[in-house]
């Protein structure tokens, strides 16, 4: 029996379309910063671009993310948790860390998969409130950092032809970097006691992507399949107060 | 302000628990198409097109062209098993049988929590003996859920 071939011939990708995503997010954070200094109408919202108090540290802020209780209802196959620190530079700048942890476990008709991460951000907020200087309403900026593993057996696809075998995936881990846009609002609810929410906007720059075995959610970054993701966040925070007096 | 906060507080909820659903509503399939073309007379006389299967080894039944086919395409899942997909090609009236061997990347992925897993492949080579084929063109190497793969086998 004579045998042919036709064998692929490999075209050379780059990596270009990860740099729009990139300029994208620093052209649109100075295009935020460009609309604070230009607009002069709207000066009773805007924080003046000229101050020279120096920044003082006037609080810590602690946060728990509550929107994840909604996971108990949408997402009962998912636990997570996301808490923050935020340092108060002055009420208009905030440095920020955030973290959190988060597994995933699901039992189907014809797949077992199990996940478990965790998660760090760290970054900056930038208040432009004038009038309410206890409150923020600003842009944030963050580079954050996953670490997790899954994996995946009892996996069965409902093809009528091929005799069905069960594929199993050993536990693989990766390290996941993305960066993260937000804008949003914190008001102060009682003393001390604030409720915010975040409009994000994240764009993978590493590690998202596996050949084998694509990963389904990475902690804190959303979708692994995407490049872009969106995503909103709601905190209570807890506001330790000192250098009151300045 | 505040009241602004909570107007958009409850747009965001409502916006969130809108994409909730539990159900697969996504087609799935990533298929392999190959479209035959008859061109030799000696298989035209036997109705080779007509009474075309194609089966393996690793099948559990066979594709029949009178009872999947469409416009001279049959569409097939490589193996999800193995990165080796061998395939023969066969007509009732013919008295030899052509083999495809198509050696493919696969890409297991998550789709989702209710549609569970998918396998894109990315065909890599395919041999195949020539007893009636004549050659064959590969016209789209990738197959995903949002893309066949696309063979033409002349005979």
């Amino acid at each position: 029996m004579l045998l042919q071939a036709i064998k692929f011939q490999p075209v050379k990708m780059d990596r270009f379309k990860y740099i729009f995503s990139i300029l994208f997010v620093i052209l649109t954070s100075l295009a935020c910063f460009g609309q604070e200094k230009g607009n002069k109408q709207d000066e009773d919202l805007y924080a003046p671009i000229e101050d020279k108090e120096p920044l003082v540290l006037k609080g810590i802020k602690v946060g728990v993310n509550v929107g994840r209780v909604t996971d108990f209802f949408f997402k009962p196959e998912r636990r997570s948790t996301e808490v923050s620190l935020d340092f108060n530079l002055s009420n208009k700048y905030f440095g920020v860390v955030e973290g959190g942890i988060s597994e995933t476990s699901m039992i189907k008709e014809n797949y077992w998969y199990d996940s478990e991460g965790s998660y760090i951000k760290v970054g900056m907020d930038f208040n432009m409130l004038k009038k309410y200087p206890t409150d923020y309403f600003g842009i944030g900026i963050r580079i954050g950092k996953a670490d997790f593993k899954h994996s995946a057996s009892h996996i069965i696809f409902e093809d009528s032809h091929w005799i069905a075998d069960p594929i199993a995936v050993d536990s693989k881990s990766y390290n996941t970097y993305w960066l993260e846009a937000s804008f949003g609002l914190k008001g102060e609810l009682i003393k001390n006691v604030y409720f915010g929410w975040s409009a994000l906007v994240r764009i993978g720059v590493s590690g998202r992507k596996d050949a084998q075995f694509q990963p389904y959610e990475i902690p804190g970054f959303g979708k692994g399949a995407n490049s872009i993701n969106l995503g909103a966040t709601y905190y209570i925070y807890y506001q330790i107060p000192f250098n009151k007096n300045k | 302000m505040k009241f602004s906060v909570y107007i958009l507080i409850i747009t965001l909820f409502a916006l969130i628990y809108s994409c909730s659903d539990d159900t697969c509503n996504a087609d799935t399939d990533t298929l392999l198409n190959i479209e035959f073309t008859v061109n030799d007379t000696n298989l035209t006389n036997i109705d080779f097109m007509d009474n075309l299967s194609l089966y393996s080894t690793q099948w559990s039944d066979s594709i029949h062209y009178s009872e999947e086919g469409s416009n001279e395409i049959l569409s097939l899942m490589l193996s999800p098993n193995s990165d080796t997909s061998e395939i023969i090609i066969t007509s009732v009236n013919a008295g030899l049988k052509d083999t495809l061997t198509i050696i493919s990347q696969r890409e297991l992925i998550f789709y989702s929590p209710e549609c569970g897993f998918i396998t894109n492949y990315f065909i890599d080579t395919l041999f195949y003996s020539i007893n009636y084929i004549d050659s064959i063109a590969i016209t789209s190497y990738q197959i995903s859920t949002s893309k066949d793969g696309q063979v033409q086998i002349y005979f």
